[in-house]
């Protein structure tokens, strides 16, 4: 196998939000894995310690996402994990517009669905180390 | 919400809390004594300053305030009060004298005046009727609030189901555009356009869903009446919805002879409303569990009922199951997703057809929905007539 510039783990409920993330991030070289909740991201967090998390929002539960980060931060050794926070909710819905750097939050980035990939692997690119290719390049775009 | 105190309606709870200020100690003591014999909870205060300090410590339901009080007035008192709370009730007792500044404390936010001297009786009553303009009140605020909670929740639900299949089909085409046709050997892209298809017909069914229902609320409902054969739409309905009790391993079968169950309506409706029950049925039913859809004609009223042996609904929820964006928070059917609109679209569908719906269940054993509508006895001529008329009218 060649080599693999990081490790993702994605955690969606939405299976088609999951399977289309994750072939784009493995065409870009990143490994990736799927988890479906809240749970099963917890657990794959632990086991797998993946350089990065992408996480949905609104779950089985209304805050699923926010709580699942939260876990993960607690977890031994998954506290400096990047978590990027994604979903479909209008960015400034009420209720969801929190500022970051607020503790129990706990994530890094949020993007809204549809994600803008070119952003997302920017980001990830300055998070995940092993990696010097600009972005532009790998997407195939000119400039 | 925004941080407001709105007290619960449940006066059997505790004996209501009732908080008297005047300068005047006899006046305190009467008041009190005449108000704790009739089994409320009274404090005292001497004047403005400590009445209004007590008022946000204890919450009370209701206020007596004398108007004529060195240091803070009553007004002021009044016009402070409802800073916590404002559905506090506050009645002014004010010597003969001031009625004229008793009314403008009524214009202030005062419930009513009881002048000096007054007799136990005529504070009783006036306190009982003040503390039943609180609930009165209390009511409305609820209500307010629990309208105000649904247009958020119809809001995040807009954003949330709507944008999730769109954002999820944007990101297949995305992706295929950002893989380009060289890179995409680890992707099926057939399966990929499949999936894109089903997320769009699942959009069109939440659209479908609050169209249905926004045309129910502006009257505008097919009017459209021919005879129907119950006994025969629902085998095929059944059909659409095989695969997805098989996928939970319950059986769903259909105990109605093969025809016999006229009723007269729209049969898109009618499929609308069945659809709605046998998937609830479906959805919220326990693993390897049944549903079965039966029905009787007794007395020129069809009725049809769908049974599951499911979670069952809770007595205390089944008042507000046909609500508009109601569902019930449960441990038990926390996993179940639903746009909220079901069974309000049943309602008015079975409603416009003047039959009636309604619900028997029991927690942990399952429920059964039951339509009753009236039968049709229309010969059979005349209805394939009716029939052949309106489909053409349609067509």
């Amino acid at each position: 196998m060649s080599h693999r510039l990081g490790k993702i783990l994605i955690v969606d409920d939405d299976v088609d939000f999951v399977s289309s993330l994750s072939a784009f991030l493995e065409a870009q070289g990143y490994t990736s894995i799927k988890a479906h909740d809240g749970r099963e991201g917890l657990r794959l967090a632990k086991q797998e310690r993946p350089d990065l998390i992408i996480m949905d929002i609104m779950m089985k539960e209304r805050t699923e996402g926010f709580f699942t980060a939260q876990e993960i931060r607690r977890a031994t050794g998954l506290g400096d994990v990047p978590i990027f926070v994604v979903s479909a909710l209008y960015s400034k819905l009420d209720g969801f517009e929190i500022p970051p750097e607020v503790e129990w939050l706990a994530h890094d980035a949020f993007f809204p669905k549809p994600i803008d990939m070119f952003r997302l692997l920017e980001s990830i690119r300055e998070r995940v180390p092993g990696n010097r290719e600009p972005v532009a390049a790998r997407l195939g775009k000119e400039e | 919400m925004n941080g407001e105190h709105v007290p619960d309606l449940d006066f059997q709870k505790e004996p209501e809390s009732i908080i008297v200020i005047d300068d005047d100690y006899a006046m305190r003591l009467s008041c009190s004594q005449i108000l704790t014999k009739s089994g409320f909870q009274v404090e005292t205060y001497e004047d403005g300053a400590r009445g209004l300090e007590a008022i946000a410590r204890l919450k009370p339901s209701l206020v007596v305030v004398d108007l004529k009080m060195p240091g803070i007035s009553g007004m002021e008192v009044i016009s402070r009060l409802h800073d916590g709370d404002p559905c506090i009730v506050t009645i002014v007792i004010t010597g003969y004298a001031t009625i004229g500044t008793a009314v403008e404390a009524m214009k202030a936010g005062a419930y009513d005046f009881l002048p000096k001297p007054f007799k136990p009786d005529e504070l009783r009553l006036i306190v009982r009727r003040g503390l039943e303009r609180r609930c009165l009140l209390l009511r409305a605020r609820r209500a307010e609030m629990e309208r105000e909670l649904l247009k958020r929740r119809f809001i995040t639900f807009v954003s949330h189901e709507l944008k999730t299949p769109l954002a999820a089909v944007h990101q297949y085409l995305d992706v295929l555009k950002h893989l380009g046709d060289g890179k995409t050997s680890g992707v099926d892209r057939e399966v990929w356009l499949g999936r894109c298809l089903r997320r769009t017909e699942e959009m069109q069914e939440i659209i479908n869903d609050w169209l249905t229902l926004a045309k129910m609320e502006s009257e505008r409902l097919s009017r459209r009446r021919i005879r129907v054969d119950l006994a025969r739409i629902i085998p095929e309905i059944i059909k659409n919805y095989e695969d997805l009790a098989a996928a939970r391993g319950i059986s769903l079968r259909s105990e109605l002879p093969g025809e016999g169950y006229l009723v007269w309506g729209d049969p898109n409706c009618l499929t609308v409303l069945l659809d709605n029950l046998i998937v609830n049925a479906i959805k919220y039913n326990k693993p390897e569990g049944t549903v079965a859809v039966s029905g009787e004609v007794i007395d020129g009223e069809v009725t049809i009922c769908v049974a599951d042996t499911g979670i069952g609904i809770p007595e205390e929820y089944r008042d507000r199951l046909f609500d508009e964006f109601f569902r019930i928070k449960d441990t038990a059917c926390e996993e179940v997703t639903g746009t909220g609109l079901g069974l309000p679209i049943c309602k008015r569908i079975v409603s416009e057809m003047s039959g009636r719906i309604d619900v028997n269940s029991q927690v942990g054993v399952g429920s059964v929905f039951s339509v009753h509508l009236p039968a049709c006895r229309e010969p059979d001529e005349q209805g394939a007539k009716e029939e052949a008329a309106s489909e053409s009218q349609v067509g």
